[in-house]
């Protein structure tokens, strides 16, 4: 790259050190120096392998060696993942220590221990690399004003991983926090290309902010893979598929197999052991492994001692795994920006693409591998939605702001609406979540004398903490991830990982699984222990991990549904598919982009409904029970419903003749409270939100609560609370984090406004080739979506008065 | 309501979703483990939950008499959750309990709760014993039937691979256990010490659903 003289950097501390690397700065790196140089926010949006991390440190190390000497904290980098944060460090350190620059730069995560903890707060770094949880915790020390009050810049790295969740809600409150605590203080986001970039601008910038764009015009080469074998109509493992890849690994160095579950994960996993004559090396990697598991596979990955890694998002962000060679993701890639994350993991070297490999595991999957493909060759990305901020948060955020000095409450409510997620934030509700963390918050009745925070009896406006002790309670409870309840499994002395406690509960004694890649046998659990030990059995069964099921994005649905209505594009497809396209032509339709089909048969004396929405799984669950609800009034009777990413099929006595006037935006407003209601999805959410708000505590000091436990008693709360105090600031919060996680309620709208026009209703004499696959998928989901416990006990009794071969018990 | 008959002591039983125990024959209605005034008890702790609970259980166990019509109401320990807790209590829930109470013969066995608990106008007993039955709050080494609370029951129900919890009556053929009837109480497995040890492996089991009372 050719840099001309009035290049910059070209002075700046660290030029010598490229020099010597024989690299030479990149036009983004300039231009945000720059504008950083003249006070500007800036997000910065480049691929991997265009020095993103450099980029973020340009000004900072500039800064410190001009100020010469600085004493105290000077630099916050914020990073997503610990494990990054480390990797962080490790590339800080070869410059700053090579050109021996006088800069201290220090980790801090929740695994630094105490006693450097505690030597960072009375001696704080220059640079400190820390997490958004770790960043709040120091924000709650008292001493958080001094120590934070010379900060200059705040770094966030891979930004486009804190816009849309509670994690990033939290970060923005203690950004705001800074703000306060240094004024002067300047933001640098550091993000992965993004389709919105302005949105993310206007999450982070406040002061003169500037967008600096850096694009590879270098494409990724993806393919899918030619199989010879069938691919299934139905199914998320690809079994039809492990010699195929098997012969992918062989021929590249080294792959990373990139799954969507950890189930996945392991079962693919073990089918590839189940076939390796030749030896290979390969290991697999997920959350749930333990922590030093995993380290030892990420090593051996940097240094090349694998042949192939298989993983789930737990090997998508930033560390920079050198020699990979090949990426192969198994299944729907379900989004194009994780897609493009994943395959970005191999090959970092800007100048040659990036090779990928997808394997769809079933027919649908394979249309919407091929959609992923064609919008990253455009250059389309995925928009990340900003959403509003969560309330529970909030309430925790004024918990942590007590702990570390007392606070005027009209200040803090205007600090935190400088927080983006929360510039619509109104004061009734702000006043409420303080109530909240004073006693509970209860209008009809309160806890006067045992309040957490008081007002001062000369100024209503200061709050202050009442007990010292308290802040205790906060710095256990402190962040926003609520992990489903998990139990450490042992195996002798060594701990191999975490499992989740309800898949434990349905093992008996001798029951084996596969977990960390072995076929373990269940032992006992004692203590939230789960004994185990090695088994030779074949069968097996695979953990579930419940929760993170990415739904179909909006961008990638739209191109599935350009592909199925444009002829022309199938003939690149293998036969298989093209003729399951082309049967379904002659023997139903295929509906265009704009269209919306739903087609109906008769078979085993139900009725059926299908309707392709793909809308993605979360839309469509709750369109499949709204539908229900609605096919019950008019009298339809209907029986049930399975749902995916694109479609909902329903199934009932009567044949539901006009259902297409269902489709209709009233749909909602007449049945939505009542499915969250019978779903439990808000008395699930409310969970998360009393422990994120600090209602109630995950752990206690000293003693561990089991999930069981907390679950219990905040049913209990749940159900205590709605029936006296039905508007709680925690119910509408729960209320809130439903309409906007669980049910796409935007999305869900979207569908229903459809022009009448646009529905084609086909009626069918038996199942149409485009259905089979979701047909299937009936007898794999679970019973009604009535009060499931009560189900379980009646069908458990009768099973039993059966087996008594008794009639009836009164 | 619909009730499930329980054969105990010799003697008919009816458990009711509502967690009570109806001994028909006397007219006689047997409850376990109210812990009025909980929720406050947390609250010291700065664990808020929601204050209604004491009011709610009341309120469960007024409507239960005023159903019920009973003549002996016996309570068989953990009537109130602690010292605060009763302070607590709400001038009119207490004058309210005072006067069920004085309407029917009231029978409060302490538990290890409300131990040095008083209110005035109602007497405390240590246990009481209705011809070969005796009443408890924990079960103590004899021959005798006996019928207590304390433990909380609740059942791990595994079935079609999902598990649930309920709170559940559950027996052997000399001591039974009620389940607990304060609305913000946890539970304790049945199939784990110290019940497994108490009850031993011939046990019937009567979970409570939402409106009928199982048998397993």
């Amino acid at each position: 790259m050719n840099i001309n003289k009035s290049n910059p950097l070209l002075l700046h501390p660290l030029n010598k050190w490229m020099k010597k690397k024989k690299w030479s700065w990149f036009p983004h790196q300039i231009e945000t120096f720059q504008h950083v140089r003249s006070g500007s926010d800036v997000v910065v949006f480049a691929p991997t392998g265009a020095g993103k991390t450099l980029t973020g440190f340009i000004n900072p190390i500039d800064d410190l060696i001009k100020l010469k000497k600085f004493k105290g904290l000077h630099t916050i980098y914020i990073s997503p993942l610990k494990s990054l944060a480390n990797d962080i460090v490790r590339n800080l350190e070869k410059p700053i220590k090579e050109l021996n620059l006088n800069i201290s730069f220090q980790v801090r995560t929740g695994d630094t221990t105490p006693y450097k903890k505690q030597r960072q707060k009375q001696k704080p770094p220059n640079i400190l690399i820390t997490t958004p949880e770790s960043l709040a915790l120091l924000n709650s020390y008292e001493n958080a004003k001094e120590f934070f009050q010379n900060l200059k810049y705040i770094i966030i790295d891979e930004i486009h991983t804190f816009l849309d969740n509670k994690r990033a809600d939290l970060l923005s409150l203690n950004i705001e926090r800074l703000q306060t605590f240094s004024p002067n203080l300047q933001r640098i986001g550091l993000s992965a290309t993004l389709k919105n970039q302005q949105d993310a601008k206007k999450w982070l910038c406040r002061k003169k902010s500037k967008i600096v764009s850096y694009e590879n015009s270098v494409l990724p080469k993806i393919k899918i893979l030619e199989s010879k074998e069938r691919i299934p109509w139905s199914g998320h493992m690809a079994t039809y598929a492990i010699k195929e890849i098997y012969k992918e690994i062989l021929k590249s160095k080294l792959t990373i197999i990139f799954v969507n579950t950890r189930a996945q994960a392991e079962y693919m996993f073990k089918n590839l052991w189940l076939i390796n004559n030749k030896k290979l090396k390969i290991a697999v990697h997920h959350g749930s492994l333990e922590q030093n598991l995993r380290l030892k596979v990420e090593k051996n990955l940097s240094s090349g001692l694998v042949d192939c890694v298989v993983a789930t998002s737990s090997l998508e962000l930033g560390l920079d795994y050198g020699d990979v060679e090949k990426i192969i993701q198994v299944g729907a890639p379900k989004g194009i920006n994780r897609l493009l994350q994943r395959v970005g993991r191999s090959n970092h070297n800007l100048a040659t693409p990036s090779k990928a490999i997808l394997i769809p595991t079933n027919r649908f999957e394979f249309i919407e591998s091929q959609a992923a493909i064609e919008e990253i060759n455009k250059g389309n990305l995925d928009k990340i939605e900003l959403k509003e901020g969560s309330l529970d948060v909030v309430a925790q955020h004024i918990f942590a702001t007590a702990c570390s000095s007392n606070f005027n409450i009209n200040e803090l409510y205007k600090e935190i609406k400088n927080a983006y997620p929360y510039h619509n934030l109104l004061k009734k509700d702000f006043i409420q979540l303080v109530e909240l963390i004073q006693d509970g918050g209860y209008v009809l009745k309160n806890y006067d004398q045992f309040k957490r925070i008081q007002q001062e009896r000369n100024n209503k406006n200061i709050y202050r903490l009442v007990n010292k002790r308290e802040t205790r309670k906060y710095r256990m409870n402190v962040g926003t991830i609520i992990e489903n309840p998990m139990l450490k499994i042992k195996l002798g002395t060594k701990t191999l990982g975490n499992i989740e406690e309800n898949f434990i509960q349905n093992l008996s004694q001798g029951d084996s699984f596969i977990f960390a890649g072995q076929v373990l046998e269940f032992q006992s659990m004692k203590n939230n222990l789960v004994q185990v030990k090695k088994s030779k059995s074949q069968i097996s069964k695979i953990p579930s991990y419940s929760g993170g099921r990415m739904p179909l994005s909006t961008n990638l649905a739209k191109s599935v549904r350009k592909l199925i209505s444009s002829k022309h594009n199938w003939k690149k497809y293998p036969n298989q598919i093209r003729e399951w396209l082309y049967r379904q032509e002659s023997f139903s339709l295929l509906p265009k982009k704009d269209e919306f089909l739903i087609e109906q048969f008769p078979r085993k004396k139900n009725y059926y409904s299908v309707i392709y929405t793909f809308a993605g799984w979360h839309s469509n669950q709750t369109l499949g029970f709204l539908l229900l609800r609605g096919m019950k009034e008019l009298n339809y009777k209907p029986l049930g419903f399975v749902a995916n990413d694109y479609a909902i099929v329903l199934w009932s006595l009567n044949e539901a003749k006009e259902i297409n006037k269902l489709l209709n935006i009233k749909l909602i407003n007449n049945h939505l409270d009542n499915y969250l209601e019978e779903t439990s999805i808000v008395k699930r959410l409310f969970r998360d939100n009393a422990i994120i708000s600090c209602l109630i505590e995950r752990r206690l000091p000293g003693m561990i609560k089991t999930g069981k436990q907390v679950l219990f008693s905040s049913d209990l709360i749940y159900t205590v609370l709605k029936k006296n105090e039905p508007d709680h600031i925690l119910l509408k919060s729960s209320y809130d984090d439903a309409k906007k996680n669980m049910i796409d309620y935007d999305r869900l709208c979207k569908i229903l406004m459809i022009d009448n026009n646009k529905i084609i209703l086909k009626k069918l004499k038996t199942i149409s080739p485009l259905a089979v696959p979701i047909i299937l998928e009936i007898n794999r989901e679970n019973l009604s979506k009535k009060d499931t416990d009560e189900y379980i006990l009646e069908d458990l009794e009768k099973e039993i008065l059966e087996e008594a071969n008794v009639k009836s018990i009164n | 309501m619909s009730s499930q008959l329980i054969k105990f002591a010799n003697e008919d039983f009816f458990a009711y979703p509502s967690k009570i125990l109806f001994w028909k024959r006397l007219n006689t209605i047997i409850v376990a483990d109210l812990h009025l005034g909980k929720s406050v008890s947390f609250a010291r702790h700065k664990q808020f939950l929601p204050p209604y609970d004491t009011k709610e259980t009341l309120n469960r166990l007024f409507d239960c008499i005023n159903e019920f019509k009973p003549t002996k109401l016996i309570i068989v320990g953990d009537l109130i959750h602690d010292l605060l807790s009763i302070k607590s209590l709400e001038k009119k829930d207490h004058l309210d309990f005072i006067e069920y109470a004085k309407k029917i013969d009231f029978i409060w066995i302490k538990g290890n709760h409300d131990s040095q608990i008083e209110i005035s106008g109602l007497q405390k007993v240590l246990d009481y014993t209705i011809d070969e039955i005796i009443f408890n709050h924990i079960p103590i080494n004899t021959s005798k039937y006996q019928i207590c609370g304390h433990f909380h029951p609740k059942v791990k129900i595994t079935h079609r691979g999902k598990s649930i919890y309920k709170s559940t009556f559950v027996h052997n053929n000399k001591i039974f256990i009620l389940p607990s009837f304060g609305v913000l109480t946890g539970g304790l497995n049945i199939d784990q010490d110290p019940i497994k040890d108490l009850l031993g492996k011939k046990i019937n089991i009567f979970p409570v659903g939402k409106d009928k009372v199982y048998k397993l």
